[in-house]
C-alpha cells in the first residue's frame, strides 16, 4: 500500500479524460491510494468521474494571496509540498505540455529523478517501461529513488473504473517565491477549427466531394459530432478543393484520432499511411469494391451527399 | 612587294603569337581548374578499343548528335566543313610568317584533293548555320535560348568560312605555279560569279589580302574567346566522349559514410567536383535536348538539366581563384543565397535519366543533382518536410508507409507461396517489395504475378518479414544513410540465401539490387518480371487464352527502360498476350518515353509547382485513344491511375503481370 500522487489536468473547465488512464496506473487495482491534486479549482464537479476511477482522496491546492494560474514556479512548488504533506512515494502526471513541464521544475526542487513519457509504472519494483523506435523496443528502467516521478504517455493505459470514496480536502501550502517565469496571456490559435493532428474525431473527404464549397457538409457534421475536424484527401488538394493544411496522408497530416470517417476516399496507401493508428475507422463510399472497405472498421456504401447529412441529421436530433 | 612581305610577316607573327598564348593560358587555366577540384572520381581508363570505336560512331558518325534529324545534319554539316578549313587556314597563316611555305608543292596530289574536299564542305557549313538561324529566330524552341554567346559564335563561324571561299576565289585568278582552279571548284564558281577574271593581278592581289586578314583575324578571335564561352564545347565534347560511360546501367555513387575523417559528405561546393563533373561541364554547348526531355522542365518547374550544367559552370569559374590555391575554405556553398541552384531546381527531379540519356556528349546531369541532394540532406538536414515521415519509416519498419514489417508476407495469404526461409533451395527469390508489399493496388499486381508464376510451373518463393526496402527512395532523395543502412539489411540476408536467381516485381527494386547491391557485397543475377516472363513464353510456358484487351498502350518505365535497356520484353510480351486486340504507341515512349513523375523519391512529395507530371501523362494516354494502359512498375500504375482519374477519361491501368494473368486464366 502506497500513496500515490496524481495531477490533474483541467481544461476550459473541464477534465481531460487522458486524466484517467494515469489514475488507473497509479491505483494498481486497488494496491494504492489515490490522491487526485487539483491546482487552484474547485473540484467538487469532478467528483464523481474521479471516484469512478479511483481517487480515494482530491486535493485542492491552493496559494493564499497568490494566482497559481499565473505562475509554473508556484505550481510545481505546491505540488513538491504536497509530496511531503501526504508522504506521498509516488506522482504521475500526463506527458502533455503542462505535465512535461511541471514535473521538470518539480524534479528539480526535489533533487529526484524524473521519467518522461512512460508507457507503464510498477510501484512495487520501483520500475518503469518507456517506449522506443516507435514501439519496436521498450526499455524498463529501474528508479532508485524515494519518491518515483513519471509522466505517462496520454492514452498508453486504458483508463478502468474503480470506485472509491473521492473526499475532497484542501491544501494550502505556504509557498512564495513566484519564480522568473510569470503566465500573462493564453491566446488561442487564431483558427476556431480544431487542429487536425489533435482532433478526437476527423471526417475527411475525398474527391468525389467535387468542390470546395461541397466542404461545407462535412463542417456541418463535425459541428454536430462534438470537437471534430475536417480533412482532405490528397487527390481533393491537387483537385483545389480543400487547402494543403487538410490534407490527411504521407504527405500531408498524420493523425490518429478515435473515430476516423472517411468520405469518398479509396483508400489508398498514401492516404492509408496517414491515418492507420486511427482508433476506429468508418468509410463511406459508391464503390463497394474500394480498398478502403478493407481497411475500415465500419462501412457504408452509399453516396457521400446522402449518408452525410443524414447522418448529421441524426446526430442533432439526438 | 618585299617590303610588304616583311610588315606582313611582323604583322603576322606578332598576332599569331599574341593569340596563341592567350589560348594556351586559358586553357591551361582550365586544365588545371580541372585537375584541382578535389571530388574523387570512379572513372577508370579502361576498354581502350571500344572508346577509340566510340570516336568514329559517335565523334566522326556523329550518331548521338543525328538522333535529331535536321539538327543533327545541320551539326553534321558544321562539324565536318569546319574541321575541313583547319588545315588550310594553318597553312595560310605560316604562310604569313614564311611566305614561301606552299604544302602544295611539297605533296601535290594528297593536299589538292584536300583541298578539293574542303572547297566543297565549307559553303556546306553556310547550309547548316542557315538552320540553326532558322531554329533560334523562327521555330525557336523554349529550350534552345538565343543568347550573345550564341549569335557571336554563329557570326564569327560565318565570317571564317566566307572569307575562306572568298579567298580561294581570288586565289584562282592570282597566277601562281600551282593551278589552284582545278582544285576549288566551290571558289572557281565564285570567281566567275563576281567576274574576278577581270581583275588586274594587283587588284586580285590586294581583294586576296583584304579577305586574308579578315579570314585570319576572325580565327584568332575565335581562338582567344572560346575557353571563356559555352563553346568551349569545341575542346572539351571530344574528351568528354571519348571518357563515357560505355555502360547504360550505372549505380549511385557509393559514399563512404563511416569515414570518420570525412568533413562533408555529397556535392556542396563547386570545389567537391572531381575532374570528370568538371569535364562534363566544359563539354556542354548548351543545345537543351535535355531540358526538351526533361519531365520537370516540361511541367512548368524550375529544373532544367541544361541551366543546372549551366549554372555549376559559371559558379566553378567564377571561384576558380581559391580552388586554384587550393584554399578551398574560402570556396562559397552551390546552394547559397541567391544562387540558381534552389532547392525547387534540386528537388524537382524524377531521376528518369532522359536528360543523361539524350546528350549528345554523354553528360550525367544526374550525378550533379543527386549528388547536392545528398549533401543537402547528410550535412544540412534541408529536405522537403513531407520526407520526414517516410524516412522514419524506412527508418523504423523498412517501408515508406510504416507498416509492420512482420505483415508483409500477408498479401501471400492463402495463396501457398513459400517464404525463403522455409523452401531455401527455391529457383527462384521473388523480391517482392514495399508496393508489391503492402499497397492495395500493389498487392493485386503480386497476386497475378503469383499465380502466373504458379500457372508456369516456377519453384519461387519470397522473403517476407525478412525483405526491406531496397533503399531507392532514400538513396535518390539524398539520404544515403538511411539507404545504405537497409541495402546492408537487404544484402545479409540475401548472402544467407545465395539465391539462384532473384526476380522483382519493381523497376526500382530491379534496378538497385542488379546495379548497386554489387557495391555492398551481393552480386546475384536479377531479371525484372517482364524479361523473365518473356522468357517463360518464349518457352511456350505462357499460353495465351486469346482474351481481348481492346487497344493498348505501354507507358515506359523510367527505370527499365533508361536505366537498363528494357524496351523490348514488355512490349512483345503484351502483344502476344493480346493478340485479338491492337497495340498503339504513345508519342513519347522507348528511350524518350515520358516519366510518371514518381521516380527519384517524388512519390513521397508534393508536386505544387505547374503542371502535374502523371496529368500530363495521362493526357498523352487519353489522346491516343487507348481502352488500357499497360505499366511495368507499382508506382507508374499509381501514378497513371490518380493522372486518369482528373481527366475523368475512361481508360483502364493495368500492370502487365495482371494483363498475363487474365490472359493465361
Amino acid at each position: 500500500m502506497a500513496n500515490i500522487g496524481v495531477l490533474m489536468e483541467i481544461e476550459g473547465g473541464e477534465l481531460k479524460s487522458t486524466n484517467f488512464g494515469v489514475l488507473t496506473a497509479a491505483h494498481e487495482q486497488g494496491k494504492n491510494d489515490v490522491y487526485a491534486l487539483v491546482l487552484g479549482e474547485k473540484a467538487e464537479a469532478y467528483k464523481d468521474a474521479l471516484a469512478a476511477h479511483g481517487a480515494k482522496t482530491i486535493v485542492e491546492i491552493s496559494v493564499s494571496g497568490a494566482d497559481l494560474s499565473k505562475s509554473p514556479d508556484l505550481q510545481a512548488k505546491a505540488l513538491a509540498a504536497a509530496v511531503s504533506e501526504y508522504s506521498l512515494t509516488g506522482m504521475l502526471g500526463l506527458a502533455s505540455a503542462v505535465g512535461r513541464d511541471l514535473f521538470a521544475r518539480m524534479a528539480a526542487d526535489l533533487n529526484l529523478p524524473l521519467v518522461s513519457d512512460a508507457v507503464a509504472v510498477d510501484f512495487d519494483q520501483k520500475t518503469v517501461r518507456k517506449s522506443h523506435f516507435s514501439g519496436k523496443t521498450f526499455a524498463a528502467l529501474q528508479l532508485d529513488a524515494e519518491v518515483l516521478l513519471c509522466t505517462i504517455r496520454p492514452n498508453a493505459i486504458e483508463a478502468k473504473e474503480a470506485s472509491e470514496a473521492a473526499e475532497i480536502v484542501a491544501f494550502s501550502p505556504s509557498v512564495s517565491d513566484p519564480g522568473r517565469v510569470k503566465v500573462t496571456d493564453a491566446k488561442l490559435t487564431a483558427s476556431d477549427k480544431m487542429d487536425l493532428t489533435e482532433a478526437p474525431i476527423i471526417i475527411t473527404g475525398g474527391r468525389p466531394i467535387a468542390s470546395a464549397e461541397n466542404y461545407k457538409i462535412l463542417e456541418e457534421c463535425a459541428q454536430a459530432l462534438g470537437p471534430a475536424a475536417v480533412g482532405a484527401s490528397r487527390a481533393a488538394v491537387d483537385a483545389g478543393f480543400a487547402p494543403h493544411s487538410m490534407q490527411v496522408g504521407q504527405t500531408g497530416k498524420t493523425v490518429s484520432p478515435k473515430l476516423y470517417i472517411g468520405c469518398g476516399l479509396s483508400g489508398s496507401v498514401q492516404h492509408f499511411a496517414g491515418m492507420k493508428t486511427s482508433k476506429v475507422i468508418v468509410a463511406i463510399n459508391t464503390d463497394k469494391d474500394a480498398p478502403i472497405f478493407e481497411k475500415c472498421d465500419y462501412g457504408i456504401i452509399g453516396d457521400l451527399f446522402d449518408v452525410v447529412p443524414a447522418l448529421t441529421k441524426a446526430l442533432k436530433e439526438t | 612587294m618585299e617590303k610588304y612581305l616583311i610588315f606582313k610577316s611582323i604583322l603576322m607573327l606578332a598576332a599569331l603569337g599574341t593569340a596563341f598564348t592567350i589560348f594556351f593560358k586559358k586553357v591551361r587555366h582550365l586544365y588545371r581548374l580541372m585537375k584541382a577540384v578535389e571530388g574523387e572520381s570512379r572513372f577508370q581508363l579502361d576498354r581502350i578499343q571500344e572508346r577509340i570505336k566510340v570516336l568514329f560512331t559517335d565523334v566522326l558518325g556523329q550518331s548521338n548528335v543525328r538522333r535529331k534529324t535536321l539538327p543533327g545534319l545541320a551539326h553534321t554539316l558544321i562539324f565536318f566543313g569546319f574541321l575541313a578549313v583547319q588545315p588550310h587556314s594553318l597553312e595560310l597563316m605560316v604562310k604569313g610568317v614564311f611566305p614561301d611555305f606552299e604544302i602544295a608543292h611539297a605533296i601535290p596530289v594528297f593536299w589538292g584533293a584536300y583541298l578539293f574536299i574542303a572547297d566543297i564542305l565549307a559553303p556546306l557549313v553556310l547550309v547548316g548555320f542557315a538552320y540553326a538561324i532558322y531554329r533560334r529566330t523562327v521555330v525557336r524552341p523554349s529550350y534552345l535560348t538565343i543568347g550573345r554567346d550564341a549569335m557571336l559564335i554563329i557570326v564569327f563561324t560565318c565570317v571564317i568560312i566566307i572569307t575562306f571561299s572568298l579567298i580561294n576565289a581570288f586565289q584562282i585568278v592570282l597566277d601562281t605555279e600551282y593551278n589552284y582552279a582545278a582544285v576549288f571548284p566551290v571558289s572557281a564558281l565564285l570567281a566567275r560569279w563576281f567576274d574576278l577574271g577581270a581583275l588586274t593581278q594587283n587588284q586580285a592581289r590586294i581583294g586576296f589580302e583584304i579577305f586574308y586578314y579578315l579570314h585570319i583575324g576572325t580565327i584568332l578571335g575565335f581562338l582567344v574567346y572560346i575557353p571563356g564561352s559555352k563553346h568551349l564545347h569545341l575542346l572539351a565534347a571530344v574528351p568528354n566522349v571519348f571518357l563515357k560511360p560505355l555502360e547504360r546501367e550505372k549505380a549511385m555513387i557509393k559514399t563512404d559514410i563511416e569515414n570518420e575523417e570525412a568533413e562533408t559528405f555529397g556535392l556542396g561546393k563547386v570545389s567537391e567536383l572531381n575532374w570528370k563533373n568538371v569535364l562534363n561541364l566544359y563539354a556542354c554547348t548548351e543545345c537543351g535536348r535535355c531540358e526538351e526531355q526533361c519531365p520537370a522542365s516540361n511541367t512548368e518547374k524550375p529544373l532544367s538539366p541544361k541551366n543546372v550544367i549551366h549554372d555549376f559552370k559559371v559558379d566553378l569559374l567564377e571561384q576558380a581563384e581559391p580552388i586554384l590555391a587550393g584554399n578551398t575554405e574560402a570556396v562559397q556553398p552551390i546552394m547559397r543565397e541567391g544562387s540558381p541552384v534552389t532547392d525547387d531546381v534540386i528537388w524537382s527531379c524524377t531521376s528518369c535519366r532522359a536528360c543523361e540519356d539524350i546528350c549528345p556528349v554523354n553528360i550525367e546531369q544526374l550525378d550533379f543533382i543527386l549528388e547536392t541532394r545528398k549533401h543537402q540532406v547528410l550535412m544540412e538536414a534541408a529536405f522537403p518536410p513531407e520526407l520526414q515521415e517516410t524516412f522514419t519509416n524506412l527508418e523504423n519498419q523498412a517501408n515508406p508507409w510504416g507498416f509492420g514489417n512482420d505483415t508483409r508476407a500477408d498479401w501471400a495469404k492463402g495463396m501457398d507461396v513459400p517464404l525463403i526461409s522455409d523452401h531455401p533451395e527455391a529457383e527462384v527469390l521473388w523480391y517482392v517489395g514495399c508496393a508489391g508489399s503492402f499497397d492495395d493496388r500493389g498487392k493485386k499486381i503480386s497476386k497475378a504475378l503469383a499465380r502466373v508464376l504458379q500457372r508456369a510451373g516456377v519453384d519461387f518463393a519470397i522473403l517476407g518479414p525478412e525483405e526491406a526496402c531496397n533503399g531507392d527512395m532514400a538513396r535518390r532523395c539524398g539520404n544515403e544513410y538511411l539507404a545504405q543502412m537497409l541495402i546492408q539489411q537487404n544484402v545479409e540476408v540475401l548472402n544467407q540465401y545465395n539465391p539462384k536467381l532473384i526476380l522483382t516485381g519493381c523497376p526500382h527494386c530491379f534496378n538497385v539490387i542488379k546495379n548497386e547491391f554489387p557495391q555492398f557485397g551481393a552480386s546475384y543475377p536479377v531479371a525484372h518480371y517482364t524479361e523473365y516472363l518473356f522468357d517463360l513464353h518464349k518457352q511456350g510456358r505462357l499460353v495465351p487464352n486469346g482474351k481481348n484487351f481492346g487497344n493498348l498502350t505501354y507507358h515506359d518505365s523510367c527505370y527499365l527502360g533508361r536505366w537498363n535497356g528494357i524496351y523490348e520484353a514488355p512490349r512483345t510480351l503484351i502483344t502476344s498476350m493480346n493478340a485479338p486486340g491492337g497495340y498503339v504507341e504513345l508519342d513519347r515512349h522507348g528511350p524518350k518515353g515520358f516519366c510518371c513523375g514518381a521516380g527519384g523519391g517524388r512519390m513521397f512529395m508534393e508536386e505544387t509547382i505547374g503542371k502535374r507530371i502523371n496529368t500530363d501523362r495521362a493526357e498523352e494516354v487519353v489522346a491516343a485513344g487507348v481502352t488500357t494502359v499497360a505499366a511495368a512498375c507499382p508506382f507508374c500504375a499509381t501514378m497513371l491511375s490518380d493522372g486518369l482519374m482528373e481527366t475523368e477519361a475512361e481508360v483502364e491501368v493495368k500492370d502487365i503481370a495482371e494483363i498475363i494473368d487474365e490472359a493465361t486464366a
